[in-house]
């Protein structure tokens, strides 16, 4: 069966590319547009890996890891930044919150998957 | 009207003068970027469309291809020849894919600019004194309403810098850096 990955990002178009690029690799994947609606989701129904950004509107990325690590479920899930954010500042923040890796936009497709794959297979 | 009376009233229309320019300007600039978003917005939506649409038809294309090889009647250099035009064609999607996401970073710097010149706005509003200065006021007076605004000016000004973090320091389209930890 197919892994499945959260995609949160409030950009259509970057959520468009990720999508293409995952699903091409096998993945299902699941959109959301803000930490909210991600956090929601995530509540919905437990996915192997998540893929956020850091600044969307009503939550931000740090908030939806912090919130998503206080759920049982979602202890042990990866989740992975994928932002224009690449200050050491932000990554150490990011880390702090839970976050297992960081990716600096704009990704090349073929990079994300293999880091996908490097972490849930 | 004596020396000191035109000082206070030189001084007031000089600062509503900077303060009415300056709004009516911003308010062009302003527009302007919301008018850019718009656009960016309606042709990141519309290259995406037919991004994907172009790979479909490449993908059933490359599926006839492959079924037209497989009879094995294809000569081999022709096969080789395909098979570069393929491994060519994914490597210019790879980097489609990377360069589609123009919009996410320039819609964030376009945003923050925005913002910055509302926040401009607001901080030239403060120069217009209205009666502060009194038509009749003394050097002594004028001075130290002037004190006062470039003081205000500085605070604001603090303010809006701290409002706005600089979020995306991108100068090209490289892919970034990744970090597992």
């Amino acid at each position: 069966m197919a892994k499945t990955i959260l995609a949160v990002d409030d950009s259509g178009s970057l959520r468009q590319m990720v999508a293409f690029s995952l699903k091409a690799a096998g993945y299902q994947v699941i959109e959301a547009v803000d930490g909210q609606d991600g956090l929601e989701k995530a509540k919905n129904q437990v996915v192997d890996l998540v893929l956020t950004d850091q600044n969307m509107p009503r939550m931000d990325g740090l908030t939806l890891i912090k919130s998503l690590r206080a759920l049982s479920t979602y202890q042990r899930v990866p989740i992975l930044m994928l932002t224009t954010e690449s200050s050491d500042d932000m990554k150490a923040k990011g880390r702090a919150a839970g976050a297992n890796g960081w990716l600096v936009k704009p990704f090349d497709p073929q990079k994300l998957t293999e880091v996908v794959k490097k972490v849930i297979g | 009207m004596s020396k000191k009376q035109m000082l206070g009233s030189r001084v007031k229309e000089l600062l509503a003068g900077v303060s009415d320019h300056g709004v009516d300007h911003l308010v062009e600039v302003e527009t302007d970027l919301v008018q850019t978003t718009l656009l960016l917005a309606e042709a990141i939506e519309k290259l995406g469309a037919s991004f994907l649409d172009l790979h479909s038809s490449i993908t059933v294309q490359e599926e006839h291809i492959r079924e037209i090889i497989s009879d094995g009647k294809v000569p081999q250099e022709s096969v080789d020849k395909l098979a570069q035009i393929q491994a060519d064609i994914a490597l210019h999607i790879n980097r489609a894919v990377t360069s589609l996401q123009f919009q996410d970073l320039t819609s964030q710097l376009i945003s923050r600019t925005v913002q910055r010149s509302a926040g401009l706005r607001e901080l030239l509003s403060t120069l217009d004194v209205g009666n502060d200065i009194p038509h009749d006021g003394g050097t002594e007076e004028i001075a130290g309403v002037l004190s006062e605004i470039t003081e205000r000016l500085q605070r604001q000004s603090i303010e809006l810098k701290s409002l706005l973090r600089k979020t995306v320091n991108q100068q090209h389209l490289d892919s970034g850096d990744i970090e597992l930890f």
